[in-house]
């Protein structure tokens, strides 16, 4: 090769545009073991909304360093962002449904549900930390939660149009609610595992702890799913009167044998 | 012919073999044309197919389900296209939403022209089989027939295709424990979609009773799940 010809450039490929994958420490992986941003690649800022699905998605690991960096609110804000605006899609799915009343009420209230229960689980989230030895401030685990959120609901969006689909098959509220409790219950685990990731290390107590904390989080999410009914069906009322007040289990039960009766 | 960009025929030949070197190439630069080629495939592949499967009942059944049954494979493909994404990139398959529905896209196509390969087979059972006129049992025994061939013939395909998926995610840099998770996760989607799809788009043979028709009276009524629900339940619980 003549020397004063420098050699080709690689061609850009769809491929070697993608940013390397950053497991999580999902299945005991050794990488938990890690500390964040020992990665070059995690060390990068996350800029746009783009960017930040991405990262959720193939680098948690840098959306948790990312998020323990002074001057982290702008890449809190675009996770909000993607949970309220994936939320509003699925809850719009939801709606679609029952139709009418619905059509803006249950979006409204996926996002407002989810809100609550993450404002709900925040002090718990931390307070399970600390017992557990993490120094991080309460604004970290409000990024993180809302990373957890962010990866729910955008998992969420991808089930919506098999959602859809079946909302328009069926008439059945009782198995429109399993099919949406079934995706939301991957969703969730996905989640979950991106918050198990900032859990770091694996040990027994910080384990325990992110369990308990994972129970709790999700008996309140399906706790919320009565509060806030109906999201499937009508009702006269856009939510229940104190006097219906009730436990999730009890809720379904009823639902399952109303439709039984019919 | 140039290793590094090897043309459509050449991939779709070459996955068929189980060489997953070539179709691995082709999906480092996204081609509108090459995807519209593996659709065109599929569409030949599965029509062909369907229509074989028709053919029992009607020639105008055989060119409604020589539509429906390709119709099936594209929408749930594109439909589940973003989850196919997001469950590839969270199980760890560094691909992107493209490349992962041109994956999906290329299985399907090989299981469109294992489907199409078999539609002669399928048309001489088709053939060889009681015509759906006469007397009830000999058509119930038609329909019966022309239902396992429909759904041996499918599931040969779907493994098959789904096999040769297997080295091509490893080519692609997954890891084989990573590529069977993102295999079965595509395939748990693909099918739960695809089933409710079907009972939507029914009939696909077409039921001798009723005339044909592209679509049921009520496409959207009930559910595939539903209905495999209730069967379950009338045959355990109220059996008489």
């Amino acid at each position: 090769m003549n020397e004063s010809t420098p050699p080709p450039l690689p061609q850009p490929t769809a491929a070697n545009l993608l940013p390397p994958l950053i497991p999580s420490g999902a299945r005991g992986r050794p990488v938990a073991d890690v500390p964040l941003g020992a990665n070059a690649e995690e060390r990068s800022p996350i800029m746009g909304w783009a960017a930040t699905v991405d990262a959720l998605l193939r680098q948690p690991r840098r959306v948790l360093y990312q998020l323990q960096q002074p001057g982290s609110g702008p890449l809190v804000r675009t996770l909000l962002a993607i949970t309220i605006v994936c939320a509003l899609v699925y809850g719009e799915i939801i709606g679609l449904f029952s139709g009418g009343t619905q059509l803006w009420a249950a979006p409204l209230k996926v996002v407002t549900g989810l809100l609550l229960t993450a404002v709900i689980c925040l002090p718990s989230l931390h307070l399970f930390a600390c017992l557990s030895g993490s120094d991080g401030r309460l604004v970290e685990f409000a990024g993180r939660l809302a990373g957890l959120l962010a990866l729910t609901t955008l998992i969420l969006g991808g089930f919506a149009p098999v959602a859809w689909v079946f909302s328009q098959s069926t008439a059945s509220p009782a198995a429109m609610g399993a099919l949406h409790l079934g995706f939301w219950g991957v969703a969730t685990a996905f989640g979950l595992r991106f918050l198990r990731t900032a859990f770091g290390g694996p040990s027994g107590g910080r384990r325990v702890a992110l369990g308990v904390w994972s129970a709790v989080f999700i008996l309140v999410a399906l706790q919320m799913t009565t509060a806030l009914r109906p999201f499937l069906g009508t009702s006269p009322t856009l939510l229940p009167a104190a006097k219906e007040k009730q436990f999730f289990l009890g809720h379904w039960f009823q639902c399952l044998e109303g439709e039984q009766k019919q | 012919m140039n290793p590094a960009s090897p043309t459509t025929d050449g991939a779709l030949r070459a996955l068929l073999q189980g060489d997953p070197a070539q179709p691995a190439a082709t999906l480092h630069t996204w081609s509108r044309a090459r995807l519209l080629r593996y659709a065109g495939y599929l569409v030949v592949g599965t029509g062909i197919f369907g229509a074989a499967l028709g053919a029992w009942r009607s020639p105008l059944q055989a060119l409604y389900t020589g539509i429906k049954f390709p119709l099936v494979i594209l929408l749930t493909t594109g439909a589940n296209a973003g989850l196919n994404g997001i469950l590839a990139a969270l199980l760890g398959l560094n691909l992107s939403f493209r490349q992962s529905f041109a994956v999906v896209l290329m299985s399907f196509t090989v299981a469109g022209a294992i489907l199409g390969a078999f539609s002669p087979v399928l048309l001489f059972l088709v053939w060889n089989t009681p015509a759906p006129v006469g007397q009830l049992s000999s058509v119930l025994h038609g329909y019966e027939l022309m239902q396992l061939a429909a759904v041996g013939f499918i599931a040969f395909a779907g493994v098959v295709a789904n096999l040769r998926l297997r080295p091509l995610l490893v080519a692609l840099g997954a890891a084989p424990a990573t590529a069977r998770r993102v295999i079965l996760a595509w395939l748990a989607g693909n099918l739960f979609l695809g089933s409710q799809l079907c009972w939507v788009l029914r009939p696909f043979i077409g039921n001798p009773a009723t005339r044909v028709e592209f679509f049921s009276d009520h496409p959207w009524s009930g559910s595939f799940y539903e209905s495999v629900f209730h069967a379950l339940q009338h045959l355990f619980f109220n059996p008489s």
